[in-house]
């Protein structure tokens, strides 16, 4: 699939196929997606535990269900629980951002050295950057957001639909016994959708004009309509929700998982 | 079940509540809706309470709206496992049953989600 196409069919998918598997080489291309987005000094935070619903056992899943997603839980053959590795800077103490270095991605050119690195950046910001939480926390959970976006956007391309969803994080932790310093983040359920791929339509936004700017805060980004149709002719941009059939798409779903309406 | 028992509930705000979600979410009142509010007195009677009372222990009044009261919304979940397990059918015609008191629930504010075929 083109990436704009995949940008467009990607929406929170909360009917799955309960019985259809997910093959397991498709679950390690998502893995594979997450691990290669962007992140600030190399430090890779995110780290995820996949879970196959039918092979963990049912008190362990009974603890993970949240009031909100318990049936989403149930739906979808394959959970995938995201944590942010908190501790992983002082563990490696700058030394991927030196094989950054020594694979010239940064280079002289930009003013980066092994002895930068080495004497300024690892004890001057890093070590004393993980030492103010608030915004530690911040700055890492904003890396892990994007290579969980990297994860979500695989599955839809592997013709998948998944949905991002928080679980209890007390209970996470204990279930998964991780590490003090991971932090519970986001659960990804994965698995076949039961709804058509447009589930609905294109979800509700905010104005374009609303979110971005141009130079200054009083001056919204122009948006061109020709870059409109251009992705909708590229299925980015694709048919706005509430779609006429999405009612009765979910009466059938109702009828045919056997769902409350 | 008694004519006048079921027009006794469908009078009540909560039932109110309930057919004018269904209404609003679906487009039309159901067909059988009847039935719906006779499954609904059912499970009243299972559980000793009127539907009003019934979403009433399951919500407070906080500043700036309501909060669900975990516990209470348990309890009903529980024993709407309970009464679907009591009624003849198989497992999926017992799910619809409960299905039906967790769409009275549901249009009434409680968050309650059943399991795949409402197990």
């Amino acid at each position: 699939m083109e990436f704009k196409e995949v940008v467009g069919r990607r929406r929170s998918i909360r009917f799955f196929e309960p019985d259809k598997p997910v093959e397991r080489e498709k679950v390690q291309v998502i893995l594979e997606t997450a691990r290669l987005a962007s992140c600030a000094v190399n430090a890779h935070w995110l780290r995820a535990i996949v879970v196959e619903r039918d092979k963990i056992p049912p008190d362990k899943l009974n603890q993970l269900k949240t009031p909100v997603a318990a049936l989403t839980l149930d739906l979808a053959p394959i959970h995938i629980y995201f944590f942010c590795d908190l501790g992983v800077v002082k563990r490696i103490k700058g030394s991927r951002l030196r094989e950054l270095v020594d694979a010239g991605a940064l280079a002289p050119t930009h003013g980066w050295s092994h002895k930068f690195v080495d004497e300024f950046v690892y004890p001057q910001i890093l070590e004393p950057m993980t030492n103010n939480l608030q915004g530690y926390l911040a700055a890492a959970m904003a890396d892990c957001g994007g290579a969980a976006q990297n994860a979500l956007l695989a599955a839809f391309d592997e013709g998948l639909g998944a949905c991002l969803n928080t679980p209890n994080p007390v209970l996470t932790k204990q279930v998964f016994g991780v590490p003090d310093d991971w932090v519970s983040l986001w659960v990804m359920l994965v698995g076949y959708p039961a709804e058509s791929w447009e589930a609905g339509g294109q979800r509700p936004r905010p104005p374009f004009e609303e979110l971005y700017y141009e130079g200054d805060i009083n001056t919204p980004f122009r948006r061109d309509a020709g870059v409109v149709e251009k992705l909708k002719a590229a299925g980015m941009i694709t048919r706005p929700a509430p779609l006429p059939e999405r009612r009765q798409e979910i009466m059938q779903l109702a009828e045919r998982l056997n769902l409350p309406t | 079940m008694r004519g006048e028992a079921i027009s006794s509930i469908r009078d009540s705000a909560t039932v109110q509540a309930w057919v004018s979600g269904l209404r609003e979410q679906w487009g039309e009142e159901p067909a059988d809706m009847r039935a719906r509010i006779a499954i609904l007195q059912r499970f009243c009677a299972f559980v000793e309470r009127e539907p009003d009372a019934i979403i009433e222990e399951c919500s407070r009044d906080v500043d700036g709206g309501k909060r669900i009261r975990i516990k209470k919304r348990r309890f009903y979940s529980e024993k709407i496992d309970e009464f679907q397990a009591s009624v003849e059918g198989d497992a999926r015609a017992q799910a619809r049953t409960g299905n039906i008191v967790r769409s009275f629930l549901i249009h009434n504010g409680i968050f309650m989600q059943g399991g795949v075929g409402g197990q």
